[in-house]
């Protein structure tokens, strides 16, 4: 499901890009007028980067991780299900602005003050807000199943250190999902209240930061990157090792420089803002710091160099998808190296450049990952072969078309010709340059349709694939193809990181060579596993939602109330002992169900429910209170973070509420018993997340700790 | 701008030094190589602390060195001591009741991270801030507290003995959180608007190089700004640094120790 969606919006998206190609053809050419120009180039890099990048890796890894791990099912079917359902209702959001006749049309990342009321009336930027808060919450919810299932459900004898690389990459894939989208949908949400509230987070006029929604987008966006370039690592990792017939070359190295990964790349994300005048010394640490982040890439291009050095090479087309991959890959990461020198990228940021670079990343790099995947594990989803002879048509096709269509505009890059224009001038050789692009699309066109008439025609009368058609290497290859509802009837002995590999050539096994620590057998409690990447993710929203107080209050507001002024701190502080006591009878009531003292539970759980209501109550009249008093979201900075920040926890509570009161309305049912601990222990873990929000918001909105 | 006078060559540090290596060599034996050069390393960064311009210069000039300072000895000095205790000695050791007692304390996690990180946070507190630079006592109180928060932070990390480490998976969380922490920190203090340190706003200028200092372009909008990066940037990479060992130590085992205080995260 998540592939085809993806694959139908690859062919939107493609559709948008062609256009843009097509305007771009020839000089001063006006086959599109500017606005729809902008309108299709803002669209087209959110329906890539959301409704194609992230669905189809979260539907490959949906599809195999499970496979991989010898597990039946993802860890939580019906959210898997939820999350699934969330991306074509944001999708549904995203184009239906093209009916209301203005598609968003600030660029992918809706700089402000562009995507700001005053300068963008329509609602295009509201839809493109909408669209993507719906689909960012249903890419956290997959991302968590992914973690559960990795964690909880992988079979005996498959420790963390003998998952395939696939599982380990697509693991971290999913952990940087959790951390790295609530930043944008506190961006999001933060720009929607300035749209709609009309507050001034955004707005240098009224006090607001124009910079803060650039933190914000690239400390999501750059972290965003990787979550499209590690599912291609992660695919390459399985392709070129059976297709060289050896195992991968530094397993260790390849999965350890993805965690590296992981971790650098939540710090790097000011290199994409040396032209806005940070200062030298932070350009300086971004720019090593970026330069570092380029050593785990490096690192893992020399693994799989080395998987083929000396390997026996079956050029099939998915291995020769793979090799693509690499050369390609490495020409779009040596470019960003190059602008990770602070001077290169004031040359030529926001040029050519810039869009050669990054095509190059995604399409040369993540594309063609997704394309030789699919020739790997075609056969095992449909359980027939793709045509090999139509497959290398489409590769030929597709080099030719996408080197023709971006390597030259490296050139018009530092020809100085800038992003986003929707036409330009007859500047000597920018013409040629471009129409070699413009006609280099075709090929990409061509290439597209020899996949889909491949698919189709294999799909009808292909090859039957068997189990293992390749001679592979992890257990998805050990069922049948398609496999069955419950994926495995049995499953060889994982004894190494190859099992099928073990069970087919037992005289040469991996486990008699090389040696891998043995599985414990302990896998953690699956809710309690989703309660907390759920909470952590929670976590990094309300800290950004955090920082956005602390960074427009650090000064007494001039213009207004603010916190000293406008708040009852030792009223709130009786409230916030409510709510705080409510985490202690939580425990209790907790403690009472795993002893199976059924009363004296519904007891405990009443009182905190009562509580948590009693808390909310003096919001409410605290909210009043300020109401009646003149200070409302929009009067100041202050108003607006303060009634922000509260208004979201406040929101978190009411959610808790709900589920501690579903829980009571079962207790009465008696339908809760000692085994319903674990995901009560969920809630709890949810319910003392919030206490602890709490404690931050008060020590930093009424106690002022950071103004010290 | 290099003048004798951005050296300390009488600082006090030079007896620490010396109690320290003697104490060392007096109750190390069968040392490594490495873990000697191990100590060497740490010794020399807790000198240099104080001796060269780094210490001098966090005398109430320069945020920035004063931030290179802090950062050396909470992080760099700790961690090489850590790693330079022999093992085989320190398991003798920790036999004992009352050091196992302790030692098993250190290794809660959430006690280092809190020692590690609050230290941070809680010596850019302005107004501690700015008196431990001005009071030398209170100064000698932070500097002894950053070097034992430190051991208390790498503890669980680089402990001596092998059953006070974290699994390296929670260690790698350890470190991560951690880091997030120091980032907040470097954030803050790299954009607050105000002097996070105030007594770096208006130097006393003891020796005469303030007008140089400014020259050279460290003004204090400059230094400060330089300060909050010292704390975001560089102790991360120590702790990726660290989380690549971590790694490297989780996949070359072959076989799991069997005794681990803590079972694994998530």
């Amino acid at each position: 499901m998540y592939i085809l969606l993806a694959v139908f919006f690859l062919v939107v998206g493609g559709i948008e890009a062609t256009l843009i190609r097509i305007q771009l053809a020839t000089p001063n050419n006006t086959f599109l007028s500017p606005q729809l120009f902008n309108q299709l180039f803002t669209m087209h890099g959110t329906t890539m980067v959301f409704l194609v990048g992230m669905p189809i890796f979260t539907g490959f890894s949906n599809y195999l991780v499970p496979l991989m791990i010898g597990a039946k099912d993802v860890a939580f079917p019906r959210l898997n299900a939820m999350s699934f359902w969330m991306l074509p209702f944001g999708a549904f959001l995203l184009y239906f602005s093209f009916f209301t006749g203005s598609a968003p049309n600030a660029g992918w990342f809706s700089y402000v003050p562009l995507s700001t009321k005053p300068y963008s009336l329509g609602p295009g930027i509201d839809y493109w807000l909408l669209g993507l808060i719906v689909m960012g919450i249903g890419s956290i919810a997959g991302a968590i199943n992914i973690i559960a299932t990795v964690l909880c459900l992988r079979a005996p004898g498959m420790s963390l250190q003998r998952v395939p690389l696939f599982v380990w990459i697509m693991l971290m894939q999913a952990m940087l999902i959790v951390i790295t989208i609530p930043p944008l949908n506190s961006a999001l949400a933060l720009l929607c209240i300035d749209r709609w509230l009309e507050a001034a987070f955004f707005e240098p006029v009224r006090g607001g930061s124009a910079l803060l929604w650039q933190h914000f987008f690239w400390v999501f966006g750059h972290p965003e990157v990787y979550v499209f370039a590690l599912p291609a690592f992660a695919m390459i990792s399985e392709v070129i090792p059976v297709f060289s017939r050896k195992p991968i070359y530094g397993y260790a190295f390849v999965a350890g420089s993805s965690t590296v990964i992981l971790l650098l790349s939540y710090g790097v994300w000011a290199h994409h803002m040396f032209a806005v005048g940070l200062g030298v010394g932070a350009n300086i640490f971004f720019a090593g710091m970026t330069m570092l982040i380029a050593l785990p890439t490096g690192v893992k291009i020399f693994n799989w160099t080395a998987t083929m050095w000396g390997g026996t090479l079956q050029f099939t087309t998915a291995m020769l998808f793979a090799i693509a991959f690499l050369i390609q890959f490495v020409i779009g990461g040596l470019t960003g190296v190059m602008f990770a020198a602070v001077p290169i990228d004031w040359q030529v940021t926001d040029t050519y450049f810039v869009v050669a670079h990054f095509h190059y990343v995604l399409i040369g790099g993540v594309i063609f990952a997704v394309f030789a995947a699919t020739y790997y594990w075609f056969p095992k989803i449909t359980g027939r072969m793709l045509d090999e002879r139509l497959g290398k048509w489409q590769f030929w096709l597709w080099v030719v078309g996408f080197n023709g269509t971006f390597m030259v505009q490296h050139f018009l890059g530092v020809m100085g010709m800038p992003r986003r224009v929707y036409t330009y001038a007859d500047n000597p050789g920018w013409a040629l340059l471009n129409g070699i692009s413009s006609v280099s699309v075709i090929f990409m066109v061509v290439g597209t349709l020899v996949l889909v008439w491949n698919i189709v025609a294999s799909l009808l009368h292909g090859q039957i694939a068997g189990k293992n058609p390749w001679g592979a290497f992890t257990l998805e290859w050990s069922t049948e193809s398609p496999p069955p509802e419950y994926n495995f009837e049995s499953l060889p002995e994982i004894k190494s990181r190859r099992p099928v590999w073990d069970a087919e050539h037992p005289e040469l096994a991996d486990w008699t060579s090389s040696k891998t620590p043995k599985d414990r057998g302990w896998r953690p409690d699956r809710a309690k596993v989703c309660a907390w990447a759920f909470v952590i993710s929670e976590a990094v929203f309300f800290m950004l939602l955090l920082v956005t107080y602390v960074v427009f209050n650090t000064r007494q507001a001039a213009d207004g109330p603010s916190s000293a002024t406008a708040l009852n701190v030792p009223r709130t502080g009786v409230f916030t002992l409510f709510l705080l006591s409510s985490s202690f009878t939580f425990w209790l009531s907790e403690r009472n169900l795993r002893a199976g003292k059924h009363t004296v539970f519904l007891q405990w759980l009443g009182v905190t429910i009562l509580l948590g209501i009693i808390f909310l109550c003096g919001q409410a009249w605290e909210y009043a209170g300020l109401l009646t008093s003149d200070i409302d979201i929009h009067r100041n900075l202050f108003a607006s973070t303060f009634f922000t920040v509260t208004g979201f926890h406040g929101l978190h509570v009411t959610g808790g509420l709900i589920a501690l009161a579903i829980m009571y309305a079962l207790g009465r049912k008696n339908s809760l018993d000692t085994s319903h601990a674990k995901p009560y222990g969920a809630i709890g873990v949810y319910w003392h997340f919030v206490d602890v929000v709490w404690i931050f918001v008060f020590a930093i909105i009424y106690l002022r700790f950071y103004q010290l | 701008m290099i003048s004798a006078d951005l050296w300390n060559w009488t600082s006090p540090v030079w007896l620490v030094v010396a109690m320290l290596a003697i104490g060392y060599l007096g109750v190390a034996r069968g040392l490594s190589r490495g873990q000697f050069a191990m100590f060497l390393f740490g010794m020399l960064l807790l000198a240099t602390a104080f001796v060269s311009p780094v210490g001098v210069l966090s005398d109430g000039y320069l945020f920035s060195a004063h931030m290179v300072q802090h950062l050396i000895l909470l992080l760099a000095v700790p961690a090489c001591v850590l790693l330079a205790l022999p093992k085989e000695r320190a398991a003798e050791w920790f036999c004992r009741p009352r050091l196992d007692r302790i030692g098993r304390w250190l290794a809660i996690p959430s006690v280092g991270w809190i020692l590690g990180v609050g230290a941070m946070w809680f010596w850019h507190v302005p107004v501690l801030c700015s008196t431990a630079t001005e009071q030398p006592a209170l100064g000698i109180v932070r500097d002894a507290s950053l070097v034992f928060s430190g051991l208390a932070f790498w503890w669980p990390i680089y402990a001596p003995v092998d059953r006070y480490r974290l699994h390296p998976l929670s260690g790698i969380a350890y470190l991560f959180s951690a880091c997030l922490g120091c980032t907040l920190l470097g954030i803050y203090i790299t954009f607050a608007p105000v002097s996070v340190c105030p007594v770096f706003a208006n130097p006393v200028d003891r020796i005469g190089i303030l007008t140089s200092l400014y020259d050279a372009g460290f003004t204090p909008g400059v230094d400060q700004h330089l300060g909050g990066l010292m704390m975001w940037v560089p102790p991360c990479v120590l702790y990726v640094a660290a989380i690549i060992g971590l790694l490297r130590r989780w996949y070359s085992t072959t076989d799991e120790p069997s005794h681990h205080l803590f079972p694994m995260p998530h």
